[in-house]
């Protein structure tokens, strides 16, 4: 089932001097089972919409379908664990969540909120760490000795082991090297394709959006300014540049490209298909 | 969390605004050592009528100034259950077997109440119309003339600006954190005793870690751009008193000395 998203809107601290629409008229289809990118400049709204996801923020008006819950404005979700449950929310830079003595107690505090034993909690960390890239000899360290890279990777252990069917990453590969969010990302596909995880992913890379995401969503204002596949999305890289967005390095390519009087189609988006395009055309004209 | 009114700033248009915070900061000490004179009822409605017109003046709602005294309504509770218990002069009022009301008891608690509660708008008052930077440049310049004798004027100001400067983002990192936690299943308002011990745990720690990353980067990034705090800095601000500024000190000066005639007459 999608997440499905009418009419939201969201003001903080209503009826007080400091009031402040956030979100006005949201209406998104979230499809099920893939991977979505949130995009749009600081203060567009992507922690607001991000946030009722999981019930932590409740609708000013519209409603929320997702996961079987229905939210609706200014009604307290009646078992808002169990929503808790199914999404599971990474915030940015979720190192600074980290509270237990050691990594396993960490991990395990998750599942043992929701009710799970301690010893079944434990086998649940056992399992989750690897997939992470951590192996079991981190699990009676402590998490603040860790470098921060490693701390990320255990928090976000801490809520994939919860085995959320929506996952809501915010930002997770800021302040990352090259490398180190690679990893991160390739991570989350895994997710998504073996363990048919829906993934919503907030992000700035435009980079990671165009490799890693089927579907672009972009936020502007408390709006959606744009709702499209990740292909239609960057066969028009004009109108990106025209709202702000940076291109990624191969869309940038291909505009130089065009400038110069090379015929590319829309279409191509990889490196490789660039190349031979541009080879088959150069021979064509020697 | 976005609900404390007390010492919060809000961003109003008025003559309260407007005045130097040497002054205002002033007319509270005044105001306030008045607030502690017995100088019986007329005392207590002169005060009263200068705060009303202050709190008048400067556009706040009472609804925001009553919103401030919401803590200490507990407090005042306890304080009359005390006083009740243990106050037996004065009128008697009820008499139930062991248990009896005597006048003094109330007429204490009332007293002290109209107190904390002058006190308590007159400082809302003086935080809800002035910046925490104005404050504390306020603080600061009133502190100077204490320098000879070897008080860190300049040091206490900048670490009470810090600190202020610092509520708001403890205040969002907190929320944060609670989001975070909240998202892990953490339940902040029901649960056992352990629960609750838990979750403010798992609350308190990440706080304290990231205040103390915080402070660290803080103190690094600003010898980092030279700050010497003995070295003599200007300002970009220059406090300047108005007409209004020496009428407010002279109501408070003379509120003041009223009190002390009442008391001493």
């Amino acid at each position: 089932m999608s997440i499905e998203i009418n009419h939201l809107e969201h003001v903080y601290n209503a009826g007080t001097p400091f009031e402040h629409s956030a979100l006005h008229g949201i209406d998104l289809s979230i499809p099920e089972g893939k991977v979505t990118a949130i995009i749009g400049q600081t203060g567009s709204g992507k922690s607001t919409l991000v946030q009722h996801l999981n019930g932590l923020l409740i609708p000013s008006a519209g409603t929320l379908d997702i996961c079987g819950f229905h939210i609706q404005p200014l009604l307290k979700i009646k078992d808002v664990k169990a929503l808790r449950k199914e999404v599971g929310l990474v915030f940015q830079f979720p190192e600074y969540q980290l509270f237990e003595e050691t990594i396993e107690k960490d991990i395990a505090f998750g599942p043992k909120n929701f009710g799970v034993e301690e010893e079944k909690a434990n086998e649940l960390v056992k399992k989750i760490l690897p997939m992470v890239g951590l192996d079991e000899s981190y699990l009676q360290r402590s998490p603040f000795e860790l470098s921060g890279g490693q701390k990320r990777r255990v928090a976000i252990a801490g809520i994939l082991v919860l085995d959320p069917k929506v996952l809501v990453l915010d930002e997770p590969t800021a302040g990352l090297d090259p490398q180190g969010a690679k990893e991160m990302m390739s991570l989350f596909m895994d997710l998504n394709r073996i363990h048919n995880k829906t993934i919503l992913l907030v992000s700035h890379d435009m980079e990671h959006v165009m490799r890693y995401c089927d579907h672009v969503i972009v936020l502007d204002h408390g709006k959606v300014l744009q709702e499209s596949d990740v292909h239609t999305f960057f066969e028009h890289p004009e109108w990106m540049i025209k709202v702000g967005i940076n291109p990624p390095a191969i869309i940038r390519l291909k505009l130089m490209l065009k400038e110069k009087g090379f015929l590319i189609p829309d279409e191509i988006l990889d490196l490789d298909a660039l190349v031979k395009c541009v080879r088959e055309q150069v021979m064509l004209h020697e | 969390m976005n609900n404390i009114a007390l010492g919060r700033y809000l961003p109003l248009d008025s003559k309260v605004h407007a005045m130097d915070p040497r002054a205002k900061i002033m007319i509270l000490l005044f105001v306030m050592i008045a607030v502690f004179i017995p100088a019986g009822a007329i005392g207590y409605v002169v005060i009263g009528a200068f705060i009303l017109a202050c709190l008048f003046l400067s556009k706040l709602q009472i609804r925001f100034a009553l919103r401030a005294m919401k803590p200490i309504i507990w407090m005042m509770i306890f304080l009359l259950v005390i006083n009740v218990l243990v106050i037996k002069t004065g009128r008697p009022w009820i008499e139930w077997g062991w248990f009896s009301v005597y006048s003094d008891a109330v007429f204490q608690t009332l007293y002290i109440a109209v107190r904390l509660m002058f006190m308590i708008v007159l400082t809302t008052i003086l935080t809800a119309t002035t910046k925490p930077l104005d404050l504390t440049l306020g603080i600061e310049k009133l502190l100077k003339p204490f320098e000879k004798v070897g008080l860190p004027a300049h040091i206490i100001a900048m670490m009470i600006s810090i600190a202020l400067r610092f509520i708001p983002t403890l205040i969002e990192e907190t929320q944060r954190i609670m989001n975070a936690q909240a998202s892990r299943g953490v339940d902040f308002e029901n649960g056992s005793l352990k629960e609750k011990v838990m979750s403010i745990l798992s609350l308190i720690v990440p706080l304290f870690v990231s205040s103390f990353d915080r402070a660290e980067q803080l103190a690094n990034a600003m010898e980092a751009r030279g700050y010497d705090p003995n070295k003599q800095r200007t300002r970009y601000k220059v406090l300047k008193m108005h007409g209004i500024d020496r009428l407010g000190m002279f109501c408070s000066v003379c509120i003041l000395g009223v009190c002390i005639g009442i008391w001493l007459l």
